[in-house]
């Protein structure tokens, strides 16, 4: 196996034009399935040495991310508290300490577990996706992304994600087996465009629940244009366990999903709309 | 292929294979067989070390990925004559049972000390959460880094 690492995304995209190469991110899925020998590439390229794919900034009305921002980083950045709340919340809580340290959010999608934390909170955020490749760069609505199969063409690199500043409130849940390490059983992200207590749009994900973290349309659709009150409410939980009944379908886990999420659900609603303070100050 | 390591204080230049993890550069090539292993898929924290400051699963870390950088492993952290406060505080708490896992508990111990000097009891238990005990219990852990922290502190 071969080992590449670039300084530049130029460097590492014309490493990747030879096939049976992998991007390697954090690694802390990666190096794992190669152990399994789930995968055996025959080069991995670095992408821990090309400083541009580390930044969080603000570039006029986006909140842009870089791909390999760790989830630890994301987690102590006040921009991310500020513009993109749920995110922030997913990155406190993600696997442990040194897991925060390593892991990254553009791995968190390429490896793009049914359980991975980052997932939901982009969707509800609304968050686009920046690929580049060999052939050109394309930016597309991960919501859009998460529908193709397979995720990426070989040799794509996931530059980074660009999140709306639309000024949505947000909020994050998670269901684990234990507070700490635990991979999600059960995951919801929640944004809202709030004006005089009035719910005006919403943007409602879910993860672990099914191949791919979605987000549910009609769900969203049910809950936008209504007064916030405690019916709206019962009304996010109830149509958010239809919406996990009808993603497992007679899954075995779907008897126990479609009651638990009302709760996790309850959990994010909770800290989105707590009290009006919106930066969790 | 080569990596450049500097590891508690020391510089090393290794020729290593593409497959290797920072655990195995540690035990097998520098003989430091402080670092642990636990499970080998980064859900136990017996093998964190410090890389850069910030504490990571070494069993996670691909040999290349240290390339450049600053590691600290339990070799590097207090002396039979001068333990750490967190050592000092582990011994004397009784934390330390079969100690399988106390040389991971030591270095997150250090690494949330040397950026928190003063951490919470919630503070400490996130900072303690990547690393799992099977015999002592966690009570007594913790107990031992808030004694250090006191002394740190002073």
């Amino acid at each position: 196996m071969d080992y590449f690492r670039p300084l530049s995304i130029e460097e590492a995209l014309g490493l990747a034009q030879q096939p049976g190469r992998l991007f390697l991110a954090g690694g802390t899925d990666l190096s794992l399935h190669m152990r399994e020998g789930r995968i055996n590439p025959l080069g991995l390229i670095d992408l821990g040495k090309i400083a541009e794919l580390k930044e969080i900034r603000l570039e006029g009305e986006w909140l842009e991310i870089g791909s390999m921002t760790t989830f630890y980083d994301l987690g102590q950045s006040d921009l991310i508290r500020k513009q993109a709340k749920a995110l922030w919340q997913a990155c406190q809580t993600m696997g442990s300490p040194q897991i925060r340290h390593q892991a990254t959010i553009g791995g968190n999608l390429g490896n793009c577990s049914p359980a991975a934390d980052g997932l939901p909170p982009l969707l509800a955020l609304g968050a686009e996706v920046e690929l580049v490749s060999a052939r050109g760069r394309e930016r597309v609505l991960l919501a859009d992304l998460l529908k193709r199969t397979p995720l990426l063409e070989s040799g794509t690199l996931i530059k980074g994600f660009l999140i709306p500043l639309q000024g949505w409130d947000s909020g994050f849940a998670k269901l684990g087996r234990r507070q700490a390490l635990a991979i999600a059983r059960l995951s919801t992200a929640f944004a809202l465009k709030r004006q005089d207590g009035v719910a005006l749009e919403v943007r409602a994900a879910f993860g672990a629940v099914g191949r791919r973290a979605f987000l549910s349309e009609p769900l969203a659709q049910s809950l936008s244009g209504r007064v916030l009150n405690e019916s709206w409410l019962e009304d996010a939980v109830k149509g958010s366990q239809n919406a996990v009944a009808e993603a497992l379908g007679s899954r075995a886990s779907a008897p126990y999903k479609r009651v638990a999420v009302g709760g996790v659900v309850r959990q994010a609603l909770k800290t989105m709309l707590g009290g009006g303070n919106h930066d969790g100050d | 292929m080569e990596i450049k390591l500097e590891v508690n204080r020391k510089h090393y230049i290794l020729d290593v294979t593409e497959d290797e993890r920072l655990l195995d550069v540690l035990r097998n090539r520098l003989g430091l067989t402080g670092t642990k292993e636990g499970c080998g898929e980064g859900e136990c924290g017996a093998c964190t070390v410090i890389m850069d400051g910030k504490t990571v699963n070494s069993c996670l870390v691909l040999a290349g990925q240290a390339d450049g950088r600053r590691i600290t492993t339990i070799e590097g952290v207090g002396s039979r004559r001068s333990p750490h406060p967190v050592q000092k505080a582990l011994v004397e708490v009784g934390a330390v049972q079969c100690g399988f896992c106390t040389p991971g508990m030591v270095l997150s111990a250090k690494a949330l000390l040397d950026q928190n000097p003063k951490p919470t009891d919630d503070e400490i238990a996130v900072g303690m959460s990547g690393n799992l005990c099977r015999c002592t219990g966690y009570d007594k852990i913790l107990r031992a880094v808030r004694k250090a922290s006191e002394e740190v502190a002073e």
